[in-house]
């Protein structure tokens, strides 16, 4: 079984599995990629380099980042409970920051889980140029540090135009300064996620709020009819773009091959079978499904369309809000449960964190709590994310 | 979800599953059919797709030959693979 992090001398950042670095081991937490070395790391990578970070060694992710912390990584340590790799050691203070691919929420669930920050950008702003690509209309490279500040500096030195990625924007860098003042911003609290969160996630929630109350920011409860009907069209996507992305593993080219083989069909068949747990499996037959015809136009093509009206929705309510406070977990613990429901289960859990990944808003965890704000709107995340981690000081 | 129509996604994404493991991924198609449901409560009537949330472009570069990688270097990768190829079991008899 692979290290927890592997090392690679000293360092201050991780980067996470799903993330190729030239050199070393990248498995996206999968056992069909086992033994794979890439040959070039990807821009976010060589960016942060550039910037004057050094890479401490690689870290733990989900099978193709699927599951909710890291939980069902083929590499798994097997705790009873749940952690996030990066946040744990970021928490720890063993690594400065952490680049990691959000596709599906992990890494906000980690950095809430361990009272660390985590940004995901808005869509195209960081390339995606050398991530293992699962869920490309969604996913992004984001930062992880110990507080809002040094999450800035970290996403400051990875965002910008990469002429390598069709996906990414033209502008060559971001200010992620904000000149708005943070009394008089407001904010509103999606009720349906905050209704839905365990009582202790709900306190942690509350006492945010106090927090941005004390600095001046309007607080106010906001209802999004939207909200359930956006992590459905999520997950149909999400799992249709799977099924396409991870189509390539054949134990052909490299990855893992399996032994018991006598013709092409069974080296397909049992390469991809032992390489791929359940919960892969799971959401490629179900993105198989949807695209399938007869399903396309009822579930996939209806999905694209419920995000256009999310979109439009979200769009609406910043012109509101400065930012939409909400939980990351529904829970503030995870404990190990049983792969035979991680569909179901990392599902429930995605309510919190679906938007994001389907219309592309930057969202940030902080305090334990989710900020969401409009496109190109991480200035404001960090303006609110400062002020606060200013008021523990 | 029935057996049959998993057996054909199964056959066309090259896995198998344990009879446990089907059991669980039919709960799971189950449980999506309940959650797809509710994006019918949302009116999307002349509304278009909305495949990128961000402009796309295609990219582009001359039409120059390039080559980035060695063959030996693409090869070491391989779980097996000879001199100059990847190698795979007969596929013509």
């Amino acid at each position: 079984m692979k290290e927890y992090i592997t090392k690679t001398g000293s360092g201050n950042i991780a980067v996470d599995d799903t993330l190729l670095t030239k050199g070393i081991e990248t498995t996206a937490g999968s056992k069909i990629l086992s033994g794979f070395v890439p040959l070039f790391s990807a821009d976010a990578v060589e960016r942060a380099e550039k910037a004057g970070y050094t890479v401490a060694g690689k870290t733990n992710v989900g099978e193709f980042g699927l599951d909710l912390v890291g939980e069902f990584s083929y590499y798994n340590d097997g705790d009873e409970i749940l952690h996030g790799a990066a946040a744990e050691l970021i928490a720890k203070g063993e690594i400065k920051g952490a680049l990691e691919v959000d596709l599906n929420g992990a890494p906000r669930r980690a950095a809430a889980l361990s009272g660390t920050d985590f940004i995901k950008p808005t869509y195209g702003t960081v390339s995606r140029y050398g991530v293992i690509p699962c869920a490309c209309s969604g996913e992004q490279v984001g930062a992880a540090a110990a507080d809002a500040q040094e999450t800035k500096k970290l996403l400051t030195a990875i965002a910008g135009h990469d002429g390598k990625d069709g996906t990414s924007l033209p502008a060559e860098s971001y200010d992620y300064a904000c000149g708005k003042e943070i009394a008089g911003m407001k904010v509103g609290v999606i009720t349906q996620l905050f209704d839905t969160a365990s009582e202790e996630t709900k306190a942690v929630i509350k006492n945010y709020a106090e927090k941005l109350k004390a600095l001046g920011i309007a607080v106010e409860d906001v209802s999004v009819e939207e909200i359930s009907a956006a992590q459905s069209a999520w997950q149909i996507l999400m799992a249709a773009e799977t099924c396409n992305n991870v189509s390539r593993y054949d134990g052909v080219k490299f990855g893992y091959r399996t032994p018991n083989y006598k013709n092409i069909d069974e080296l397909y068949i049992g390469s991809r079978t032992e390489g791929m747990n359940l919960l892969t499996k799971a959401t490629v037959l179900y993105g198989s499904d949807v695209l399938s015809k007869g399903r396309y136009f009822t579930c996939y093509d209806k999905a694209l369309k419920v995000r256009r009206v999310v979109a439009d929705k979200f769009k609406e309510l910043f012109k509101a809000y400065d930012a939409l406070l909400v939980p990351a977990c529904g829970k503030t613990e995870y404990k190990k449960y049983d792969i035979g429901k991680a569909f179901e289960t990392v599902y429930e859990e995605s309510a919190y964190t679906a938007v994001p990944n389907l219309i592309g808003i930057p969202a940030m965890v902080t305090g334990g709590v989710q900020l969401m704000a409009d496109h190109f709107g991480e200035n404001i995340l960090f303006k609110i994310a400062e002020s606060a981690e200013g008021t523990d000081k | 979800m029935d057996k049959t129509t998993l057996d054909g996604l199964l056959s066309l994404n090259e896995l198998r599953l344990t009879e446990e493991e089907t059991e669980s991924v039919l709960g799971a198609f189950d449980f999506m059919a309940g959650k797809e449901k509710i994006m019918d409560g949302i009116d999307t009537e002349n509304v278009e797709v909305m495949v990128h949330v961000m402009p796309m472009n295609n990219v582009l570069r001359e039409d120059v030959r390039e080559q980035p990688f060695t063959r030996e270097s693409l090869l070491e990768g391989a779980p097996e693979h000879t001199e100059d190829s990847w190698q795979v079991p007969r596929l013509v008899k």
